[in-house]
């Protein structure tokens, strides 16, 4: 047991912050504010080049993937530090199917996808969900089917978040509809802008764009198919285990808490008088504490070089429900004032963040796989409970 | 940073785990639960295999161990519900050790280590708050009450918080001398606890006020570990036994609100894990943070409350019985779950606080 920092981490953190002082000026935080979802503006594309330009954004990869090998806590420090600065430099689903390419993927798929992947080029949205099939996914209908040199693909996904700002999707089709469910499965990788292929714009009620994209007659060349044919579930079920770590990035709601606390402070002192306003906070703090204790084993155990499974969804469950007690304590405290959004003249405390944490908080209870079948995992996959 | 345990860690762990496997059945505990008193057998073999010697230097005769160390002995020893004042001894000779007079500290720890000395803090008065210390020594003897000293009749000694010239010190006080009388309270644990009244007893200096303070949170910690403890070996028996439960044609740990109720039970334990030693960590390095503390604290309490009393709900009726296990730990776990600074007085001391929350930190 070793709950320190050593000395090789600490300079690299110092190294990232002063990188992000220098970074960090009025022009980019305009940029940042602007954006709308993750699209990158030209100046963070600019950070993004410089990390990449240090060696920073792929130290922590294995060296067979262009990277250096390195302990995974340097991009734990890093994606940390990032987040305490609130400047997304994610490489969002790159980080997730680059390693699967990676993995399951032929040596001339790995030099065609692998490097426009890494750098940007090449950006992946998550084709899993249709219409019936959403946490029971392995039910899936879309079709793929050979035709000669090609792939054939007819169907409908849904929640296909990112389609209208990638260039292609990652998908989940069947590949042999007689197989059991989950054996007739292939993973392709897609372009957007294949003919037959219609996106269609869903807007959710925390505003952010989701899309469902259609595909009719969608012909795509036999090496879109990643890793062997109607093999794609246990592919996918590996990209998934990364998307819970991904989804469990919980800093924003250090800041949220952050923010509550100086807007107490300022505007509210009188809570802080009041017993029953100070416990609440106080069992916050305590829910947070807990939240970094997840994500801090989850780290050790990558640094190690296992993989998390249990550890991944008990902190997927721990840091989507907090989102939603935090937000409602926080809204509860603060009385009807927490309830004003952005745009209440300014009456809105800290820009209307506490309700659009709210309103955001249901998608990722459920998004990213439910968290009743994070507790299935956790049951299953973590304590060896029978099925 | 590696949550892991160390090489020596997993040895030691398990070294005692097949000890206390072996060797001390639950039937033994049963039984001194109802004579009353601690395992002295179990003590010997502690004694003789080095365990008393774990968190001292080695030119004192210690192993040289951490303070982690101590708790994943404590930890193991609490999963087999052992009646010993193992926490107690530690955690005021560690004290004394560290913050101490010297030549106390040399005399504590190498009765410790000899397996001839037995110690328990007794801090508490009528007020319940362990800072107000209103007992005064007088012409090196002390006189009054001190309240909920675990072992206080079984241990040779108890390191006694008093006033002496305006400041709060420890003060070594023999047990068995003329004037201390132990009054046995009987608690949910059945672990030995007494109020102990002093009439002129001599005291002897032990320490001072750091290390009451060091004293304090070191228990704290470790009685967050025995809260731990009690939770973790909750928890797993049972994933054990509802795995091979049948109803219905099926094991009841098929079932989704079963396993949910597992899951949940899971994450409690594992955050608990980390609040609890990564506190303990700090304290060794000699950056103790108070708040991190009752934290640790809070949630281990939380946990020791609510895992066993799930894992009763899990078991049903078999759990409810005397001659199952699993009673030892739903009612060590409640009971140490109050030592040492209850959730509500964490949550307290948490709220009392709040200026200082860094939440980054």
């Amino acid at each position: 047991m070793d709950y320190g920092w050593n000395e090789d981490f600490e300079e690299f953190r110092s190294d990232v912050r002063a990188f992000i002082g220098g970074i960090d000026t009025p022009a980019l935080r305009e940029e940042l504010a602007s954006g709308r979802d993750d699209v990158r503006g030209p100046l963070m594309d600019a950070v993004v080049d410089e990390l990449e330009q240090r060696g920073w954004l792929k130290q922590c990869w294995p060296e067979e993937l262009g990277g250096e090998g390195k302990s995974q806590w340097y991009q734990f420090v890093l994606v940390e530090e990032f987040a305490k600065a609130e400047i997304p430099y994610g490489l969002g689903t790159a980080s997730m199917i680059g390693p699967a390419v990676h993995r399951y993927g032929t040596d001339e798929q790995r030099e065609k996808y692998l490097p426009q992947i890494w750098n940007g080029e090449m950006t992946l949205a998550l084709g899993y969900s249709e219409p019936n099939a959403g946490t029971d996914l392995a039910s899936l209908e879309t079709m793929a089917v050979r035709d000669g040199d090609e792939w054939v693909i007819n169907g409908q996904k849904l929640w296909t978040s990112a389609a209208h700002m990638s260039t292609h999707v990652w998908l989940a089709a069947r590949t042999d509809p007689e197989a059991p469910k989950h054996r007739g499965i292939s993973m392709f990788i897609v372009p957007l802008d294949a003919a037959g292929v219609s996106v269609r714009p869903i807007i959710t009620m925390s505003g952010v764009r989701t899309n469902e994209v259609f595909y009719e007659d969608v012909r795509v060349p036999s090496d879109a198919l990643v890793g062997e044919e109607n093999r794609g579930w246990y592919i996918l079920a590996n990209a998934l285990d990364y998307e819970r770590v991904t989804l469990g990035s919980a800093g924003q709601l250090f800041h949220t808490f952050d923010r509550l606390l100086t807007h107490v402070r300022e505007e509210r002192p009188e809570l802080l008088e009041d017993d029953a306003a100070r416990t609440r906070l106080a069992e916050v703090d305590l829910d947070l504490s807990v939240m970094k204790a997840l994500m801090l084993t989850n780290a050790s155990i990558v640094a190690t070089g296992e993989t998390p499974t249990m550890e991944a969804s008990m902190l997927k469950v721990w840091t989507t429900e907090l989102r939603y007690t935090m937000s409602s304590i926080g809204m509860d405290l603060l009385g009807r004032e927490g309830a004003l959004s952005e745009g209440s003249d300014g009456y809105e405390p800290f820009k209307g963040e506490l309700e659009n944490t709210y309103r955001v908080s249901p998608f990722l209870r459920f998004g990213g796989g439910t968290n009743e079948i994070q507790r299935d995992i956790v049951a299953r996959r973590g304590l060896g409970m029978p099925r | 940073m590696d949550v892991a345990l160390t090489e020596a860690q997993r040895l030691l762990r398990d070294a005692l785990r097949d000890y206390l496997t072996n060797e001390v059945p639950f039937d033994r505990i049963r039984e001194l639960e109802k004579a009353g008193g601690s395992d002295q057998e179990l003590w010997e073999y502690l004694q003789s295999a080095g365990f008393l010697g774990l968190p001292f230097p080695e030119e004192l005769g210690g192993e040289g161990g951490e303070l982690t160390d101590l708790g994943v002995a404590l930890e193991e020893l609490t999963r087999r519900a052992a009646l010993i004042p193992f926490l107690e001894t530690m955690v005021s000779a560690v004290a004394v050790q560290r913050h101490g007079d010297a030549g106390v500290a040399k005399e504590i720890v190498e009765g410790v280590v000899a397996g001839t000395m037995t110690l328990s803090p007794a801090l508490l008065e009528g007020s319940g708050d362990p800072d107000a210390v209103a007992m005064e020594v007088s012409s090196g003897t002390i006189s009054g009450e001190k309240q909920f000293v675990d072992y206080g009749a079984e241990v040779t000694h108890h390191l006694v918080a008093a006033n002496e010239g305006g400041a709060v010190g420890l003060y070594l006080v023999d047990a068995g001398a003329d004037g201390v009388n132990a009054q046995q309270l009987t608690n949910i644990a059945r672990t030995p606890q007494a109020h102990v009244r002093y009439d002129g007893v001599a005291a002897r200096k032990a320490a001072g006020p750091e290390a009451l303070a060091f004293l304090q949170r070191l228990a704290r910690l470790l009685a967050a570990v025995q809260c731990l403890g009690n939770s973790q070996q909750s928890l797993d028996m049972t994933v054990e036994y509802v795995s091979m439960r049948v109803q219905f044609g099926r094991p009841i740990g098929t079932f989704q609100a079963v396993q949910h109720h597992c899951a949940n039970m899971a994450t409690m334990v594992l955050a608990s894990r980390f609040l609890c030693y990564s506190a303990i960590w700090s304290l060794d390095q000699g950056r103790p943070d108070d708040r991190e503390i009752a934290k640790a604290k809070l949630w281990a309490s939380r946990t020791a409350t609510e895992v066993p009393m799930m894992a009763h709900q899990l078991h049903g009726g078999i759990g409810y019985t005397e001659e199952y296990d699993l009673h030892f730990f739903s009612r060590h776990g409640k009971e140490r779950a109050l030592a040492w600074g209850s959730a509500e007085e964490c949550l307290g001391e948490l709220a009392d606080t709040i200026e200082e929350i860094r939440a980054w930190a």
